[in-house]
């Protein structure tokens, strides 16, 4: 199990023990478990899985933010983090990276191309 | 002799004047208890984000390859000051300690050869400022919600980021009031260009034993990091200074109120007194009068 921790800005959102966490790193998806080498990437836009048993517990849509990974601890920076299902094309318009990349789509992923591409098959 | 009709009124007036400060110290602690929670949650990630930032700076073994934003210019001529104040007053000597601080500091600047410009956070030090011939590049106002707070920190970091780039500045520290305690608050200076490291070198022997990987590369994460750094330290002073202006706000409304309770007793006295001579001095005269007869 590796030990989660979401944390915004303004507060610390909430920290488990995962078994795996998939998270959508700036140059491609990785997954979290634990004894991972100490890893720091940035976060792009998109979705965050928390799995077991291969099988997705629940998924999140995240607006960028890095991540920290350590031995048995995986903590994630985030600007912004919703459940997948509260997210429509408008609030992800709205997110703070699609608004600091001006809306530029081709490097970003449209809404459609972000929630239909989970980064777990 | 004092006039009856003049102390009573005198005594309503301190009355409901204690009554003002004294709900200003409720709403005063309730709004603290707030603010202090919000610069203990998001305290989590500035640590996470300073560690984050140190480790990548310290595994960058020859300082030359920073970036400049970070380890500041060479020869640094023209000082940013951010100067973090309450939008409104009654709060004891908030602001003032303040002030007299930056005074200080700037006299300091100017006599290392700097010229000093000024950004102000909150009402009043942008009304102080406007009346010193200071260079103020920028205030802001109005930091009456958590959201609000957050949006003039990221205005503020957008700022000194643009500043910086046109070479308009070479040097930033913020100031603000930390809080201490809710009966001490301390003006404290916090560098951001170049990155104070007093935080960097306790996480120093934790950070050298990881060696972190890094994606993508070094520099295109500093380029992510470094603003993103600035907006986290910036919004906790903000944070830190709303949460002293509460605390100071309620120690002096606390003493106001006590106060006026002393000159509510003082005053109390003086107009039963005053009674009593009136009602002493009447019968003086009743009594003289049918002695008189």
């Amino acid at each position: 199990m590796i030990n989660l921790k979401v944390v915004s800005p303004q507060k610390v959102i909430f920290e488990k023990e995962v078994e795996m966490a998939v998270l959508p790193g700036a140059e491609g998806d990785f997954a979290a478990m634990p004894n991972h080498s100490p890893f720091i990437s940035s976060l792009r836009p998109g979705q965050m899985a928390i799995m077991s048993s291969n099988k997705v517990d629940e998924s999140f849509f995240v607006s960028g933010g890095l991540v920290m990974l350590k031995e048995k601890v995986c903590e994630v920076l985030v600007d912004q983090i919703e459940p997948l299902s509260d997210v429509n094309s408008s609030n992800y318009q709205q997110s703070k990276t699609y608004q600091e990349l001006e809306g530029n789509e081709t490097v970003l992923g449209t809404f459609e191309q972000v929630v239909n591409n989970p980064p777990y098959k | 002799m004092p006039n009856l009709k003049e102390l009573k009124n005198r005594i309503s007036s301190v009355k409901s004047t204690r009554k003002i400060t004294s709900a200003m110290k409720m709403v005063a602690a309730s709004k603290l208890r707030r603010a202090q929670e919000l610069a203990e949650s998001s305290r989590v990630y500035a640590d996470s984000l300073s560690f984050i930032l140190s480790s990548l700076a310290g595994n960058t073994k020859n300082s030359a390859d920073l970036p400049e934003i970070l380890t500041g210019r060479e020869n640094s001529k023209i000082s940013l000051l951010i100067i973090n104040s309450s939008d409104r007053g009654l709060c004891g000597g908030f602001n003032s300690n303040l002030f007299r601080n930056a005074k200080k500091w700037i006299s300091d600047q100017q006599g290392q050869g700097k010229s000093v410009k000024i950004m102000t956070v909150g009402k009043k030090a942008s009304s102080f400022y406007k009346k010193t011939d200071l260079d103020i590049v920028a205030s802001f106002e109005d930091l009456n919600s958590n959201d609000r707070q957050l949006q003039v920190s990221e205005e503020i970091k957008n700022k000194i980021m643009e500043l910086f780039e046109n070479n308009e500045i070479d040097e930033v520290s913020i100031l603000f009031n930390k809080f201490v305690s809710a009966i001490s608050q301390e003006p404290t200076y916090q560098s951001l260009i170049p990155l104070s490291n007093d935080e960097t070198s306790e996480d120093e022997s934790e950070s050298n034993n990881a060696i972190f990987e890094f994606e993508p590369d070094k520099n295109e994460l500093l380029e992510y990091l470094v603003p993103r750094n600035f907006l986290t330290q910036i919004y906790r002073s903000v944070l830190e200074s709303s949460a002293s202006e509460h605390a100071a706000r309620m120690t002096s409304m606390d003493n106001a109120t006590r106060n006026a309770g002393d000159m509510i007793d003082r005053l109390t006295l003086t107009y039963n007194r005053t009674r009593q001579a009136f009602i002493t001095k009447e019968l003086i005269e009743i009594i003289s009068g049918a002695e008189a007869v």
